[in-house]
């Protein structure tokens, strides 16, 4: 007797029909597999990123010849002793390595506290307030940020206006390192904040009571439970901020003033200004390669954080 | 890829458009034209022209493409990719064997050489208003005419007068002075500044491009007055935001932020300064109707009408002889007519410029990122 359609409703069997065009698609015998087709999407995309990236290794490898705007067909290293042999290339690769060292010390700095606060407020308004000036410059792109700051910062901008207002003549306070580096920690904070967040939230506030009960002064609770608690949150937060800043190309380029490029602004200036992909690609692994070394000693040193999902190194 | 070709149909727009290439035929056939167009093969509903933007192509628009719109019905579409940017995806196009991205390109005379050495430029010798320019169309150091240059300019040394208060800046060496330390800007590859600074620091023209240690010990005694680097929109801001006293920029930047309002003057100091040329040209891989229209609008844009109204809008000289100076420019350093005003202006070859240019754009960097 066939069930009623009470007892065996219409969305049951309609997914009986699935499962079923499921397991002809995909037989179960193949389950093992099943992670790894998941999984291919990411690695599809990755693979094209490789392909990329190994177009590159070999672009890297040809040189322009100026007759004829063409690249050699011969291989050689010339562009890598190019990028290493003229002095200007080692100075902007330093300035962007020094810079995302300082921007990720600065921002996570003003990090912790801002994220710190927005996830142990007891006001709900504060917590709302502090969430939507961290997101709201999420709506606003790097550039406009950039431009902002050209406005309020500038010769006749508003920090100037104010200057003027206790006498103090009209400061330079645009198109320099400091500037460039205070347009990044500005840009980047959110994402540090919005890292740190999960490891904040994760530590329990019954084990700072139990510090403080214990006799231990907000400082020491801070030292000695809060900041490796939030270690796996503050490495995360690092990784994210050292690896956007050491790449970025519109802060330096709008608030440097043309006189602080980053290696990315050296990449485009190969690519797009002198025609010469040989040597931006050259210039392009030479940041790949920095950038996986610097991500690299922080794995080493501190494991992968919150990049880990969870799992500490110990 | 296929581009959509123009269907007629009885439309009243239909009719208008084709009463308003009545018109724009009849003026052709005036402008000696009008037996390009006799044998036309089949038009495309569109044209792309690469430009820049601002009032670089509101001047392109209403002196040549508007005017080619009436005359033929294509209509034109400006894309206004950098030229920077545009260079890598034509050549790509090119070596792919694909459409490229725009018909016409609107480009410097220095990076449409690049492109013309490497082979993916159409030859446009066969233009038939070619005959009537002056020798400044014509590419110096190329076969043919790969690129047809359509105007000259000048870097000139633009300034705001309430900081010159003795009057304009008789060299560049004045810019040394340290009252405009921060106050300075130049673009960001030098370009512009390495002539002059050649002629400022002890050197000869002559010497270009082997032996430029005069311009380096110039660029470096700049360097030490902080300059600023930039592009045209950033010196257009900068002299409006009061950031900067004095530029080395293109005088169309100049002139166009004095039309907005900012008081600005400009002057060719005893150095002299450098002059240089844009032109148009055609990436190859285009389907034969479409490289037809192309060249046409190149044909077009090289007649005497078109040429006084586009280059009014920029305030720069033509490649056609008796073009009227707008009024502000007459007799104007910036705007040279006569052999005795380019006596000042230094004009290296294209090819010189393309074969030193990433070496004197890695030593500029140098200095000024040291």
């Amino acid at each position: 007797m066939r069930p009623s359609r009470a007892e065996y409703p219409y969305r049951w069997r309609l997914m009986d029909r699935l499962e079923a065009a499921a397991d002809r698609l995909f037989p179960r015998r193949w389950s093992r597999w099943t992670g790894w087709l998941m999984l291919a999407p990411a690695l599809l995309l990755v693979a094209v990123l490789l392909i990329g990236l190994v177009q590159i290794a070999d672009a890297s490898l040809h040189t322009l010849d100026r007759k004829t705007f063409r690249t050699s067909a011969a291989y050689s290293l010339d562009n890598y002793r190019a990028a290493l042999d003229q002095g200007v290339y080692l100075a902007v690769l330093w300035r962007s390595v020094l810079g995302a060292a300082i921007v990720t010390l600065l921002t996570l700095l003003l990090a912790f506290p801002y994220g710190y606060v927005m996830v142990r407020t007891r006001s709900s308004n504060l917590r709302k307030l502090l969430l939507i000036a961290l997101f709201l410059p999420f709506f606003i792109g790097q550039v406009v940020r950039a431009y902002g700051w050209l406005i309020i910062l500038g010769n006749g901008g508003l920090v100037n206006d104010l200057l003027g207002l206790v006498g103090v003549p009209p400061q330079r306070l645009l198109f320099n390192y400091p500037a460039v580096l205070f347009g990044l920690v500005q840009y980047m904070l959110p994402f540090a904040v919005l890292m740190l967040a999960p490891a904040l939230t994760a530590i329990p506030e019954e084990t700072e009571a139990a510090a403080g009960s214990l006799g231990a002064n907000w400082l020491r609770t801070l030292w000695h439970v809060v900041l490796p608690m939030a270690r796996p949150g503050l490495v995360g937060a690092g990784l994210v901020v050292v690896s956007l800043t050491l790449t970025d190309f519109a802060m330096p380029a709008i608030l440097g003033g043309g006189g602080q490029d980053f290696i990315a602004n050296a990449i485009y200036d190969q690519f797009f200004r002198t025609s010469d992909q040989g040597l931006g690609a050259a210039l392009t692994l030479l940041l790949v390669g920095i950038g996986s070394l610097v991500v690299g000693a922080v794995f080493t040193a501190f494991g992968a954080g919150t990049l880990a999902m969870g799992r500490a190194r110990t | 890829m296929t581009r959509h070709i123009q269907r007629p149909s009885l439309s009243r727009r239909a009719v208008l458009r084709g009463g308003v290439a009545f018109g724009g035929a009849a003026l052709l056939a005036q402008l000696g034209a009008g037996r390009a167009f006799a044998a036309e093969p089949e038009k495309p509903a569109e044209l792309i022209v690469r430009a820049w933007g601002g009032s670089w192509v509101d001047a392109l628009k209403a002196g040549v493409s508007d005017p080619f719109t009436a005359a033929t019905g294509i209509t034109i579409r400006h894309d206004l990719t950098e030229d920077n940017e545009i260079q890598p995806k034509i050549w790509a196009a090119a070596e792919q064997k694909r459409v490229p991205p725009i018909h016409i390109n609107w480009d410097t005379t220095t990076n449409a050489t690049k492109s013309a050495l490497r082979g993916v430029a159409e030859d446009l010798s066969d233009l038939s208003n070619l005959a009537g320019t002056t020798d400044l169309a014509k590419p110096v150091g190329l076969e043919g005419y790969p690129i047809v240059n359509t105007y000259g300019y000048v870097y000139v040394l633009a300034y705001r007068p309430e900081a010159f208060p003795d009057g304009a800046p008789k060299s560049w060496k004045d810019l040394l002075d340290p009252k405009f330390k921060g106050r300075i800007a130049l673009y960001n590859d030098g370009i512009g500044f390495h002539f002059p600074a050649q002629v400022a620091g002890g050197g000869k023209l002559e010497d270009i491009p082997a032996n430029m240690d005069a311009c380096w010990a110039f660029v470096e005694q700049m360097k030490a007055q902080e300059p600023l680097l930039g592009e045209d929109p950033d010196f257009t801001t900068w002299f409006q935001n009061g950031e900067i006293d004095a530029a080395c920029t293109i005088s169309t930047n100049a002139r166009e932020a004095r039309k907005n309002g900012v008081n600005i003057a400009w002057t060719v100091p005893e150095e002299g300064c450098k002059f240089d040329t844009d032109g148009l040209w055609i990436p190859v891989g285009l389907p034969e109707n479409e490289l037809y229209w192309a060249k046409q609008y190149i044909n077009f844009a090289l007649t005497k009408d078109a040429q006084q109204v586009w280059l009014d809008g920029l305030g720069l000289p033509g490649v056609v002889p008796g073009l009227t100076p707008p009024a502000d420019l007459v007799d104007d350093a910036s705007y040279p007519t006569k052999p005795a005003d380019f006596e000042h202006l230094i004009r290296i070859s294209a090819q010189v410029q393309v074969e030193n240019e990433s070496e004197w754009f890695a030593k500029f960097k140098a200095i000024m990122q040291g």
